[in-house]
């Protein structure tokens, strides 16, 4: 291949794939796929950049040597999480409190009467946890003064009991941190060698379930991910790569592997909270829309982000694995929701003959029946190529073979438990699953305060295609939007990220005794921890910003919204006045009320700092085509029945040229299905537009 | 393009499709209330419910909501509504708590809409729920045990009154309102949150209406039921045919000094696929705020059938056919009179019901049942009151949500440790430590479960919570609480132990506890002093020496309970490194059983 200089790299490790995409110059936008590996998630990772490499005609020392930035999606931190296979980890928790992370916050039944749930254990054993005679109230004041001589003992202990890291999470630690920070010293000192988390130090907010789980699943990782990024750089070192590794983050930006490996749960959801990054930009560019849904519809879940005029929102209820047994974060995180939908998910039909879709799923093994590998229960996957959406002899663009005959016989039994045919009950599995996914959007932009028909839809995942008209239908979305990259977003838009920091400060205020001169200091020391990251990690951003926010709500609520800040301080009354009024209209854009009246209570400050890095425009996407010519196929739609639909090759649509459905379009990674009644046009950016008739 | 084959719509995917759509509209409403709504109890502890009924008042779609708010009552105060107001028209909002029309009890606030189609036809009732942070009662607590009849209660009773016509306020009843609730402001931002939330369903229905027309969303509806029915009917089948009694008790309170005592007699008929629940045979309604409402009598034996069967049924109009609920008016455990107080209605009698209709259940054969969940509302959920001393003028009144745990044995499964009640099924949410601090002058000494309270067994209760509370100094402190459990404990079943009892008691500046202070009491604590709260623990399901020995290792690991209490209670001998001994495990357990 010719020699290109300054590649960019972005790779993201999925549950079933990991995707590969490499932007630069005169290469454009390539992306790759190949299955994940998840016993070393770094085989599967040099497996898709040997792909890239054999389709560029060139060696993977030679490909990696050109990279100048490498961006990196694991689910490392959270595949830890969800097995438990993290550190031996003690939790220090104020003396009387032992059961903060047992109880949680109460609740925590999914499901009515179904009392063989068992209640999930502690993400720290109580065996593990220990009390440290201490207190310091609301205020700050210290009531029970730090009993060192009772720590030192305890920390020793932990030195016997093998302890391999360590959180601390004191009531009170974020109004007077001198008690977590006192034993943070004596663990260096004692116990010197052992990670540890102070919980003010990396999530300063109220709330101590949410605190003392963050530094709980924070500690628990330093161990697991510092091997993992030191052996990952290593790899990628061994085969010629020597630019600068960057690490996807919760927050939808990127930080330095190092970075994260000091505070490891910046990389809980890294991958999945880049796509509305990626969602963001093709919403901008195809639609001119700065509100849109963001779907990634991969092998077992179907995630959904959001942008809400112009911004991601982001949730501290971030969930790492399942709805009841799972952990929540607590930790600021782009707010993107998982279910359990996708084309393993399962599907069968109840006793009374209710169908039923999911949760349970196929997984990558032995995955949907008709990859042959073992599996014979029905899932989405399999209702398509019975449906004769997906081509059995390319998928994945020829490189796995599916077996109809094998999802015919999977799908069967639906069939007879519906007491249908086959295709009525293949589309009866599809649509229940549409509409599944249906219910986790409006769930989130009822939460977010969107309308979901108010902006398009942006399908990624290698899915996308066969959901998005269901979806749209259901949504009443003005458009769908399939980009070109769809089956990679989440590596897409690791490219896109912004190397990023956030800080936090929590003091209460009221606006109706606003102490400016204590707020505009906090806020001025937030903007100089802004300002060093920019100048320390960020000192090679073409440009950076810093933008403040704020945790606030109506006096006796108790939930907190956050409000931009107009500005890093207040001059004067009428900027105390100024938060109030932007508070009532977040509050009503939210919750759809407004209290005017109302006086606003200030939680939590708020800082990001935003460093821009250089990415030079690419040629246009092109993607590998297989040169296949038009064809026909017959599919089945549940508004017509079975069709003879016409077959067509992605790269062979011009821009600007509208097909109009029933037709099918391919691409080695992707099948877009375009019902009767909805048409497909490619945009200049080389995505596709999906309407339906009469949603204009 | 010719069709090769005629598409059809499968009548499972319909079911499923719309039964998705209807839950859907009803997590909608509740999130709605969830968001919109001030006070801790709605938008921290969840307290709240929303419900679809039909046009014929049957209940349709309940999704996650508290089951004692919803199974029943709705479906009654949808008929009120009719028979009220026989002229409904689209934009009318109806506000109900009263108890002797089909609401749960007077704190509990209802708002319903009826759905009206473009033709003028009532298609379906949507209710939302609340408990109010106050309810106007003579007292600052919403459960006012003390109450010998509604007056003395003192709550504002609104028997189904027209609260909104052409979607306009009757600002009457706001002003009504906002005269006799404490807190004004609070409320009415939770009233606006209720009907906002009942709006939400009316305006989602009407699209959906709109959509797929009403008949066709009438046939749904009766399918849907005919399936809930099939999947009830196969689960009675399951069941050991038989009749059980099974008496309780509630702990004294004023008014009924010497408790009350509750029989419950349940038949299974698994010919006829039917449970009968008989509720007739209890005292007559008693001079105090105990007494329950016809929806929660109601509720609290279908409560009991659902929590009891081992098998997820839908619970909606459809499997509700299959259930015989037998009351009696002006009963305790039945259909009130006015002006009878049933201020506390939701708790404690309908609590105690309900773990009795389920530990019938368990009685009639191994597999069903449960044992009693623990009792609750020790003072971890009393309502305390005063003057905040860090603010000037800073009166405050409070529900309190600190640890109440008391999951019962199961069949399958241990306690939940975060149960609350049959009625609340593990679905309300607890305060943070924090927040409670900083909104109120209180110091939160101690939190934690007490190790070997557990009611032992196969699947084993869950302990209490220890919790220690008292005011900050400078501040004095009212607390009030009414509970259960502390002289009639959560009972195990089938072999498993009763979980230890409530407790509450007093500790003074000096550090000394007083004696047992009861179910029900008002208490004042100076600064320094500080309130003890035990809630009750959880019943065992099954012999604790059938348990397996690798669970009570874990327990004794976990702190849960003790080497001492895994010896002599579970029959599990484990090592100096707190691993099982077998062998010495399998001799005690010989022991145990030669011994019973």
């Amino acid at each position: 291949m010719a020699s290109h200089e300054g590649l960019r790299f972005a790779a993201d490790t999925g549950g079933t794939f990991t995707d590969l995409v490499i932007e630069g110059g005169r290469l454009g936008t390539r992306f790759y796929k190949r299955p994940t590996t998840p016993d070393d998630p770094v085989v599967g990772l040099l497996d898709v950049i040997g792909a890239a490499a054999g389709d560029l005609e060139t060696t993977t020392p030679e490909l990696l040597s050109q990279a100048e930035l490498f961006v990196f999606g694991t689910t490392r931190a959270t595949n830890a999480v969800v097995t438990r296979t993290t550190a031996r980890t003690a939790l220090l928790t104020t003396k009387g409190h032992p059961d903060i992370l047992l109880l949680r916050e109460g609740g925590g039944r999914t499901s009515l009467f179904d009392y063989a749930q068992e209640y999930p254990d502690p993400y720290i054993p109580r065996s593990q946890t220990f009390e440290v005679p201490e207190r310091i109230d609301a205020g700050g004041s210290v009531l029970v003064p730090l009993d060192e001589t009772a720590t030192v003992d305890l920390i020793r202990h932990l030195g016997d009991a093998a302890i391999e890291a360590v959180a601390v999470s004191l009531l009170w630690s974020i109004v007077n941190p001198a008690h977590e920070l006192r034993i943070g010293e004596l663990l260096d000192q004692h116990l010197p060698g052992v990670p540890y988390t102070l919980s003010h130090v990396l999530n300063p907010s109220l709330r101590e379930y949410r605190r003392t789980s963050s530094a709980a699943i924070d500690a628990s990782l330093k161990p697991v991910m510092s091997s993992f990024l030191a052996s990952l750089e290593q790899n990628l070192a061994a085969r010629g790569f020597a630019g600068r590794l960057l690490i996807m983050t919760a927050a939808g930006g990127v930080l330095d592997a190092a970075a994260v490996a000091e505070a490891p749960i910046h990389s809980i959801g890294s991958g999945p909270a880049a796509a509305p990054v990626a969602g963001r930009h093709f919403a901008q560019i195809d639609a001119g829309a700065d509100t849109a849904i963001i779907t990634d519809a991969g092998g077992t879940t179907f995630d959904i982000g959001l942008l809400r005029r112009g911004k991601v929102p982001w949730t501290r209820e971030t969930i790492v694995g399942h709805a009841t047994y799972g952990f929540m974060t607590g930790f600021p995180s782009v707010d993107v929701r998982s279910i359990g939908a996708g084309g393993g998910s399962i599907a069968w039909v109840d006793e009374g003959g209710l169908l039923h879709v999911g949760p349970e799923s196929a997984g990558a093994v032995p995955g949907p029946a008709s990859y042959g590998e073992g599996g014979t229960r029905p899932t989405v996957t399999d209702a398509c190529v019975v449906l004769g959406y997906i081509d059995p002899n390319y998928f994945l663009g020829g490189e796995m073979k599916l077996s109809a005959e094998l999802a015919q016989k999977a799908l069967g039994e639906i069939a007879e438990g519906l007491g249908t045919d086959l295709h009525a009950a293949a589309a009866a599995v599809l649509d229940l699953a549409i509409e599944r996914m249906v219910s986790a959007i409006e769930g989130i932009t009822l939460n977010q305060g969107i309308d979901p028909a108010a902006g398009p839809l942006i399908g990624g995942g290698g899915g996308a295609g066969l959901y998005a008209v269901g979806l749209a239908r259901r949504l009443r979305s003005p458009s769908v939007i399939i980009p070109e990259v769809s089956a990679a977003l989440s590596a897409y838009g690791a490219l896109l990220s912004d190397l990023r920091r956030d800080y936090s400060v929590t003091h209460v205020a009221s606006t109706d005794a606003f102490p400016l001169d204590t707020i505009n200091q906090l806020l001025n020391e937030l903007r100089s921890r802004c300002e060093s990251f920019a100048n320390g990690a960020g000192v090679m951003a073409e440009s950076h910003e810093v933008v403040f926010s704020v945790e606030a709500r109506y006096p006796n609520q108790v939930w907190e919204i956050d409000v931009p800040l107009r500005a890093g301080n207040f001059t004067s009354n009428g900027d105390v006045e100024s938060l109030r009024q932007d508070f009532h209209d977040v509050h009503e854009e939210l919750f759809a009320i407004r209290d005017e009246g109302s006086q606003v209570e200030a939680v939590t400050w708020r800082s990001s700092v935003l460093c821009h890095l250089p990415r030079p425009e690419p040629e246009r996407a092109s993607l590998v085509s297989q040169g296949r010519a038009a064809s026909m196929r017959t599919a089945y739609f549940s508004s017509v029945g079975a069709l003879d639909v016409p077959v067509r090759e992605l790269d062979s649509i011009e821009v600007d040229e509208t097909l109009r459905g029933p037709v099918l379009i391919e691409s080695p990674v992707t099948t877009v299905v375009v019902d009767p009644g909805a048409s497909a046009t490619r945009l200049e950016s080389g995505s596709l537009s999906l309407r339906l008739d009469g949603a204009f | 393009m010719a069709g090769l084959s005629e598409p059809t719509t499968p009548e499972g995917l319909q079911l499923a499709l719309l039964n998705n759509r209807f839950e859907g509209i009803v997590r909608a409403m509740m999130n709605t209330l969830l968001r919109t709504s001030r006070s801790a109890i709605l938008n921290t502890a969840r307290d709240f419910s929303c419900c679809i009924l039909t046009g014929a008042d049957e209940m349709l779609a309940m999704a996650e909501s508290l089951p004692i708010h919803v199974m029943s009552g709705p479906d009654l105060m949808a008929r009120v509504m009719k028979d009220f107001h026989p002229e409904l028209r689209r934009g009318d909002a109806y506000l109900h708590n009263s108890p002797y029309h089909g609401n749960s009890h007077a704190a509990d606030w209802s708002v319903l809409i009826p759905v009206i189609d473009d033709e003028g036809s009532h298609r379906f009732t949507v209710l939302a729920k609340a408990h109010l942070a106050d309810c106007g009662n003579s007292e600052p607590t919403t459960y006012l045990a003390s109450a010998r009849d509604v007056y003395e209660e003192g709550a504002l009773i609104f028997p189904c009154v027209k609260v909104q016509e052409d979607y306009e306020d009757n600002e009457d009843i706001i002003r009504m309102a906002q005269l006799r609730i404490r807190v004004p402001e609070l409320w009415h931002g939770d009233f606006l949150a209720l009907l906002g939330a009942a709006r939400i369903g009316e305006r989602r229905l009407l699209e959906l209406i709109d959509e797929l027309g009403a008949a066709a969303l009438e046939r749904y509806a009766e399918d849907w039921f005919d399936y809930s029915e099939q999947r009830m009917i196969d689960a009675i089948k399951r069941l050991p045919a038989g009749s059980v009694t099974v008496d309780g008790r509630h702990d004294p309170v004023p008014g009924a000094p010497e408790g009350i005592p509750i029989t419950t007699k349940v038949a299974v008929d698994t010919d006829g696929a039917i449970i009968e629940v008989d509720l007739r045979d209890n005292l007559d309604c008693q001079p105090c705020g105990l007494n329950l409402t016809e929806a929660t009598a109601r509720t609290a034996a279908m409560v009991g059938v659902f929590s009891g069967i081992a098998q997820v049924v839908p619970p909606n109009a459809g499997s509700f056919r299959r259930l015989r609920i037998l009351l009696r008016e002006n009963c305790v455990v039945g259909i009130p009179r006015h002006p009878v107080s049933c201020s506390a209605a939701t708790t404690d009698v309908a609590e105690q019901t309900g773990k009795c209709v389920a530990l019938a259940l368990a009685k009639l054969g191994e597999g069903f049942g449960m044992a009693e969940i623990g009792k609750a509302q020790p003072p971890s959920m009393g309502v305390i009151s005063g003057i905040d001393p860090r603010e000037p003028g800073g009166a405050f009144v409070n529900q309190l949500v600190l640890a109440t745990t008391g999951g019962a044995g199961t069949p399958e499964a241990d306690g939940w440790l975060n149960i609350l009640g049959v009625g609340a099924a593990g679905f309300l949410m607890r305060d943070s430590v924090e927040i409670d601090e900083m909104k109120y002058p209180i110091i939160v000494r101690e939190q934690r479960l007490i190790p070997d309270s557990e009611g032992a067994g196969r699947s084993r209760g869950t302990p209490g919570a220890y919790v220690e509370y008292g005011p900050i100094e400078g501040c004095t402190m009212d607390v009030v609480w009414l509970s259960d459990g502390t002289y009639n404990p959560a009972r195990g079943v089938r072999g498993g132990t009763d979980g230890a009892p409530a407790g509450q008691r007093k500790r003074g500046r000096d550090g000394e506890l007083s004696d047992e202070l009861g179910s029900y009491a008002r208490v004042v604590l100076e600064p320094g002093e500080t309130i003890v709260s035990m809630s009750s623990a959880g019943g065992g399901y099954g012999p604790p020496a059938e348990r397996d020995p690798r669970r009570v290792e874990k327990d004794v690991r976990e702190g849960w309970i003790t080497v001492g209490r895994a010896r002599d209670v579970y029959g599990v001998v484990l090592d100096e490194t707190g691993v099982v001994d077998a062998e010495a495990t399998a001799r005690r357990r010989l022991e145990i059983g030669e011994s019973a």
